[in-house]
């Protein structure tokens, strides 16, 4: 036997216990719940085999295609927020003195509070009548831009976006400080002995170099996205009339709060399914910028 | 780059296991599961010892709950021939638990349910018994309650529960000093309440706090009552059996529009769809508001939040009447509390126990002592007024002097009440009377079928 193939088996073996409990408990489920999605179900009583009949009707749903619009908001604002940021963190406090260190944490902190409690902190900063930032606005004279932040459907979408940024930035950050302190530094070297300027550096060695961390933040943002509940349905819950209302919450609130097992089902199975859409999307975009 | 993607896939993993391990030490942590206890019946039967498996949500440290653990503490000492196996459940998991486990039809024997929609689930699983013996053998205490208490725990002359509380949803409290600072009497008629309004926006004060975030209050607390007014109880009753009557007749929408109407007069604070239930109380405790419309549940709140002089302050009373509104002026709309449910597989000797558990836990002195710790009762008891606030004795009486009226949500389907909260946040937000009432017709017509 080869050392690699011995390696191989190590790994194998290794990772065999995790993938039996993934797969009862993951996979097995995923499958159940689409399975369900083909029933109109109550969850107390008889199950009524209709075939299609709620992938239909979520296709017709309006509720549903505001919550996908929000949540590809999410998306948005995810990919092209938390990642440039994190980045540009990432390369700015990738040493490690002491003021970079404790910015590093601060970066991180929300990341450790729970969801709960960064909802009801943001819920207090944009409180209609309490908030800080309607304060704020008062006290530097812009009085007239006071807002309730969280109800006015045409900007709340937004206003949900920038804490959801906010609290995911830190672990991105840490991914790409990791990956840009594993560029070997004989590399850096090399280029600035052959007089590469710092943007030049940036472009032609590191970002290079840590592309495929990039490709992984990319997929787990976006995953992460299609899954936002929590932040939402604290601040929010989804309304007022549905307008803040996500993939998830809509899914979680047909099937626990008005019963619909069957069809809150159907909706899991959808975002299953435009998740591994955007993602293999994702991909698709990212390899032709590199090759 | 392969490590990469190993590393990631590792991570997934990991956080897979940290969520599953999570997950199973909740369930060590709680007490025995029902399937436990069913195992441990059909092994005891021949002993004398019966067991019997009860549920409840009374975990709070508020004087009703702990009364109600002193009162099965209380029947344990006294009947040690009856083993319980409680499961105290905290009220925010309580209704999603019940579910599950009726969903796959392993009911506890004894449990709290809710009247309406949830008892008619149940009995349309055939999960519970009537417990019609049980109120015929105790003449006395069946003939406490007040009229209409056993209503929506009825399914075709079957009585399923005998209520343990009763929650109007739909008072007007009201700030005597600020209506007194601007010269304004008790709103009486809708155009009083618009001339109130409009008086005190000019003042400069939030006229009526409201909180509806979670999106139910607007719906329990004011079109409860106010489309009642308009349309009468027995409207309100056949368009949701959608008998008769559906949501878009020109009578609900009017009620719409009238909500609308006091939304347009400036009535509410800014923002109102983004504060909850307990903010919009604290509003009214610290005088930021002249009126709010509340349910019973705001006592207890206001009892915790505000100063003896506040709550001196404070008034109640119905909301004002409509002109040419079909329904009484003087009503209230209010639900049936919750109490215990019996499932329909406890049989001989158990059933008898079970009938004692729940006489120990909803009989005469349980009302009374429940009343004296400011919860409002559906049974003719003597409050002491000694015991609880003023404006607690104040809704006591006023509910005892009014006709009470059904809750939407207690009465339509669980997608039909959502599409009516919804709805509501959408109507206060400008949105056109005639297409939501639609979407209201369409939801509580679907959900029926």
């Amino acid at each position: 036997m080869t050392a690699k193939a011995r390696i191989r088996g190590v790994i194998i073996v290794g990772l065999l216990p995790a993938l039996l409990v993934f797969t009862f408990f993951v996979i097995v489920p995923i499958l159940w719940s689409a399975w369900y999605g083909f029933y109109d179900w109550k969850g107390i009583g008889a199950m009524k085999f209709i075939g299609f009949g709620n992938y239909l009707e979520i296709i017709k749903d309006p509720v549903f295609a505001t919550s996908l619009r929000n949540n590809l908001i999410v998306v948005a604002a995810s990919v092209f927020g938390q990642v440039p940021i994190a980045l540009a963190l990432s390369l700015v406090l990738r040493q490690s003195t002491l003021f970079q260190r404790i910015i590093r944490s601060v970066v991180f902190l929300p990341m450790v509070l729970s969801s709960v409690v960064i909802g009801i902190i943001w819920g207090y900063i944009y409180h209609p009548q309490i908030g800080i930032l309607n304060s704020l606005l008062e006290w530097i004279g812009l009085g007239s831009w006071k807002q309730a932040w969280l109800s006015n459907p045409d900007i709340s979408m937004y206003m949900l976006a920038i804490p959801i940024i906010w609290n995911f930035i830190g672990p991105y950050m840490i991914m790409y400080i990791a990956a840009l302190q594993n560029i070997p530094s004989e590399i850096e070297d090399a280029s600035a002995i052959d007089g590469a300027k710092p943007m030049r550096m940036l472009f032609s060695i590191r970002l290079p170099m840590i592309w495929d961390t990039i490709k992984v933040t990319v997929v787990l943002c976006i995953s992460g996205s299609l899954k936002t509940f929590d932040l939402i349905y604290v601040m929010t819950g989804g309304g007022p009339a549905h307008s803040t209302e996500l993939l998830a919450s809509y899914m979680y609130n047909n099937t626990f709060s008005i019963y619909r097992f069957g069809y809150g089902s159907a909706i899991s199975t959808s975002i299953i399914i435009i998740s591994t859409v955007l993602i293999a999307g994702s991909q698709l975009l990212m390899r032709r910028n590199t090759r | 780059m392969k490590k990469v993607w190993l590393l990631a896939f590792m991570f997934v993993l990991t956080i897979s296991l940290v969520g599953c391990s999570a997950g199973s030490n909740q369930a060590a942590n709680s007490d025995k599961t029902p399937a436990t206890t069913s195992n441990g019946d059909s092994g005891k039967k021949s002993e004398e010892k019966v067991k019997l498996s009860l549920w409840h949500n009374f975990t709070g440290n508020d004087l009703r709950a702990t009364m109600m653990r002193d009162q099965i503490d209380k029947f344990q000492q006294e009947h040690p021939n009856i083993e319980l196996d409680i499961q105290a459940i905290p009220p925010d998991g309580y209704k999603t638990r019940l579910k599950t486990v009726a969903a796959a039809n392993e009911m506890p024997d004894v449990f709290m349910m809710w009247p309406g929609a949830m008892t008619k689930e149940f009995h349309d699983g055939n999960l519970i018994q009537p417990i019609n013996a049980l109120l015929d053998s105790k003449p006395e205490w069946r003939d406490g309650y007040m009229p209409g208490s056993f209503d929506s725990f009825t399914i075709d002359g079957n009585i399923y529960s005998a209520t343990l509380g009763l929650t109007p949803t739909s008072i007007l409290f009201y700030n005597k000093a600020i209506l007194d600072q601007y010269k304004l009497e008790v709103p009486k008629t809708w155009d009083d309440l618009l001339n109130a309004v409009k008086v005190i926006k000019e003042g400069g004060l939030t006229p009526i706090a409201l909180g509806n975030k979670a999106a139910w209050l607007a719906q329990s607390s004011i079109i409860s009552s106010l489309a009642d007014r308009v349309t009468g109880t027995d409207w309100f009753l056949k368009a949701a059996a959608q008998d008769g009557a559906k949501f878009t007749d020109p009578e609900f929408v009017q009620a719409l529009t009238y909500l609308q109407d006091l939304w347009k007069a400036g009535a509410f604070q800014e923002g109102f769809n983004s504060i909850d239930n307990t903010q919009m109380e604290v509003m009214f405790a610290q005088g930021q508001a002249a009126m709010m419309i509340d349910g019973g549940w705001a006592l207890s709140n206001l009892a915790a939040n505000a100063t003896p002089e506040q709550l001196e302050d404070m008034g109640a009373t119905v909301l004002p009447s409509i002109p040419g509104g079909k329904g009484n002026p003087n009503s209230l709309a209010g639900a049936l509390g919750s109490a215990f449910g019996l499932s329909s597989k406890v049989e001989g000797n158990r059933l008898q126990a079970a009938y004692d558990l729940i006489y120990a836990l909803s009989g005469p002195e349980v009302q009374k002592m429940t009343l004296d710790s400011s919860n409002l009762v559906s049974y003719k008891a003597e409050l002491d007024e000694s015991k609880v606030s003023p404006i607690f004795s104040e809704v006591y009486k006023l509910v005892n002097s009014v006709e009470r009226t059904p809750v939407y949500d207690g009465v339509m389907t669980s997608a039909g009440s959502d599409a009516v909260n919804n709805g509501l946040q959408e109507l206060l937000m400008g949105g056109d009377p005639q297409k939501i009432a639609q979407k209201i017709q369409d939801a509580q017509a679907t959900s029926l079928q």
